[in-house]
């Protein structure tokens, strides 16, 4: 293998690695009583030593024997990992990370301080913080550490890899097989092993398509360390927490949103989030909350990042409105709520009256704005004094995977989200709660009739705010609950109002994936 | 410029090739509720997706029986997805210069009509779409189902 092989195995080997690392270093912050938590990234800086070891990476293997020993040293119980020492660890991780990148070379004098700096710490062991002087652990100034990297790889199932492999195979198999036909069997022989050789490819593709995708907690992970990181310079203790992490986008779609949620990130933790004595003194937590809610609806992809600071500064919105829109009072106070926050995305509009280190940089909200109406989706914020901020990003979804109960009702194929499924029933006799409870999905369809056959329920969970505690809605016949490809409606299937996107099912059928919420009538 | 003809009912309609994708035969349609009756269902070919019309219903308005499955005209223009389904396809016809769309062509045994994607799209976008008689008072407990 060429010494270039090795090079590049080693640099994506031990990216993984370091991303590993911070989240067990941002795990053993929370939680410093599990030790077992050491022996993980003990585990880690050992694979990277070794690997810089065979390549001759003299800094790598150092800094990371270094940070090995202090490892240990948790691992074991000699010594309680303090959070200076574990902030500690996480420098050494920035540092490592930059040396990895640059396979060991050093490009200035600065960063040779910020090395020689952090051998020192982690050679004097945890225990001994050495002299007061300014820490030459920490990393210089010029080395910008609240940014996030780009989407340059994805995690893949492997045994998706492995049923992709294995269906390309079968194709070869295919094509080596074609049988030897006769003029007379020609027509049918070839034409089922074209059939086949199709029904394979449609397989293929299904698979295919689903490496575009990543979960939306990956995409969070992008951002813990930087919100961490961010915190820390602020003086103030933020989680990050996500909910309805599983969904999964298009990464083409989340990619493009990383822009626009480190900015909102930022000026959440720079001008929402209070700190940690005026929150207590405000009756909240010492430490602040900044959710990722991720949601499906309809063809789009709902995303709320919210926090639970301070609110954005009214004083500042009715003050731009005088002064540049030439607004009364009473006009302001007029104003739908809506409209009044979406003044901050006015590209003359700065919340930053404070430039602080981690906001305020001259890019405003209007950039945001711009990012989001490029990809084809809307914005809405929303503001409450001492409750918090929240932005919600509604974003048109090219392509996604659900599973979906699939069923047929008067001959058309249709889907509901199984998340929406409580439960499948064969028909029966209905009590009276469940006759109220019945929707008449036929004729909401417009559908006529149906097929003859035992019939299914499906009890579905009802639409936010209809006070009931479930629908009913009969199929003819059940297909089954599907994983399928949700593409969305082209303009005439937009029609009607009621589909959420059309569903590929792994053998090309079709299916209608249905929005509840849309259907006609009163839930 | 060539032209793909096909038949609808009793006229022949021509296409210019450029917007022609493929011909498919019996391609497996998927039906959907709330379309107008010419909206024969929904296509998938090589991971596109294509509305299907039967094109003789959505000049006609009425006739006895829906198309058969026998052949579809997989259509592609501006970022626009459309499968025809006609009577009958004709071939090619090479009509000279200074013929446009609209224009009624006759040649030989073809009475030839020359129209765009667009033309028949903006006729389907004409039609009305979803269910015709909603009852205003859907709501649960209206029981159908013995």
């Amino acid at each position: 293998m060429d010494i270039q092989k090795y090079q590049r195995i080693f640099t994506q080997e031990s990216k993984k690695y370091l991303d590993e690392l911070d989240r067990l270093l941002l795990r053993v912050e929370k939680t410093p009583d599990r030790l077992e938590l050491w022996e993980d990234i003990h585990g880690k800086v050992h694979s990277i030593k070794g690997m810089a070891g065979a390549l001759s990476l003299d800094r790598v293997r150092d800094l990371s024997h270094a940070m090995e020993g202090w490892c240990k040293a948790f691992q074991n119980g000699a010594q309680e990992a303090s959070p200076a020492a574990i902030q500690t660890l996480f420098q050494s991780a920035d540092l490592l990370r930059l040396l990895v990148k640059r396979m060991g070379e050093i490009m200035s004098i600065e960063e040779q301080k910020w090395y020689d700096g952090a051998m020192a710490r982690l050679r004097r062991g945890p225990g001994d913080p050495g002299p007061a002087e300014p820490d030459a652990a920490v990393s210089p100034a010029s080395i910008n550490r609240s940014t996030v990297e780009g989407i340059d790889y994805v995690r893949v199932r492997y045994s998706l890899i492995e049923e992709l492999l294995g269906f390309s195979q079968e194709l070869l198999f295919l094509e080596n097989n074609l049988p030897p036909l006769s003029l007379e069997q020609m027509s049918t022989g070839l034409k089922t092993w074209i059939d086949e050789y199709a029904a394979m490819l449609k397989g293929l593709h299904f698979r295919l398509a689903q490496l575009r995708l990543i979960s939306v907690a990956d995409f969070a992970d992008l951002f813990v360390k930087t919100v961490r990181n961010l915190a820390r310079e602020s003086g103030k203790k933020v989680a990050f927490n996500v909910v309805g992490g599983a969904l999964e986008a298009d990464i083409t779609l989340l990619e493009r949103l990383r822009e626009p949620f480190l900015h909102i990130l930022r000026n959440s933790i720079a001008h929402g989030i209070e700190s940690p004595e005026a929150r207590v003194k405000a009756g909240k937590p010492a430490e602040g909350e900044i959710r990722l809610e991720a949601e499906r609806k309809g063809d789009s992809l709902l995303l709320r990042l919210k926090d639970d600071g301070r609110g954005i500064d009214e004083s500042r919105i009715v003050r731009y409105l005088k002064e540049k829109k030439s607004l009364t009072d009473g006009e302001i106070a007029r104003m739908p709520r809506d409209a009044f926050f979406e003044t901050i995305l006015n590209p003359d509009f700065s919340t930053a009256r404070e430039t602080t280190s981690i906001a305020g940089r001259g890019i405003g909200m209007s950039v945001v704005a711009q990012a989001i109406e490029y990809l084809g989706g809307s914005m809405t914020i929303r503001s409450e004094k001492s409750k918090g901020a929240e932005f919600i990003l509604k974003l048109p979804v090219s392509l996604s995977v659900i599973y979906a109960v699939n069923f047929i009702l008067g001959g058309y194929p249709l889907a509901i989200p199984t998340s929406n499924v409580l439960s499948i029933d064969k028909r029966k006799t209905l009590s009276p709660e469940d006759r109220e409870a019945l929707y008449d999905l036929g004729a909401a369809l417009g559908i006529s009739g149906g097929e003859d056959g035992p019939g299914h329920l499906l009890r579905l969970k009802p639409p936010e705010g209809s006070g009931r505690s479930s629908v009913l809605v009969a199929a003819d016949r059940i297909i089954g609950n599907r994983q399928m490809m949700v593409t969305p409606v082209g303009d005439l299937l937009a029609r009607p109002g009621i589909f959420a996107g059309v569903g590929i099912l792994e053998n090309g059928n079709l299916s209608m994936l249905l929005d509840m919420e849309s259907l006609p009538g009163t839930w | 410029m060539e032209w793909f003809i096909f038949k609808a009912a009793d006229e022949h309609l021509g296409i210019e090739v450029g917007n022609i994708y493929r011909v498919v035969e019996d391609p497996a349609i998927t039906p959907v509720p709330l379309m107008p009756s010419c909206h024969m269902g929904l296509t998938y070919y090589r991971g596109e997706i294509f509305d299907v019309i039967d094109i003789v219903r959505l000049l006609k308005e009425k006739r006895a029986t829906p198309a058969g499955r026998a052949r579809a005209i997989l259509l592609k223009w501006s970022g626009k997805n459309l499968a025809l389904v006609p009577d009958g396809v004709s071939g090619l016809l090479w009509v000279g210069e200074g013929k446009d769309t609209g224009t009624v062509y006759s040649e030989g045994e073809y009475v030839v009509r020359l129209v765009t994607p667009e033309q028949i799209w903006d006729q389907l976008s004409g039609l009305s779409y979803g269910h015709p008689e909603i009852p205003e008072d859907l709501h649960p407990g209206i029981e159908k189902i013995p």
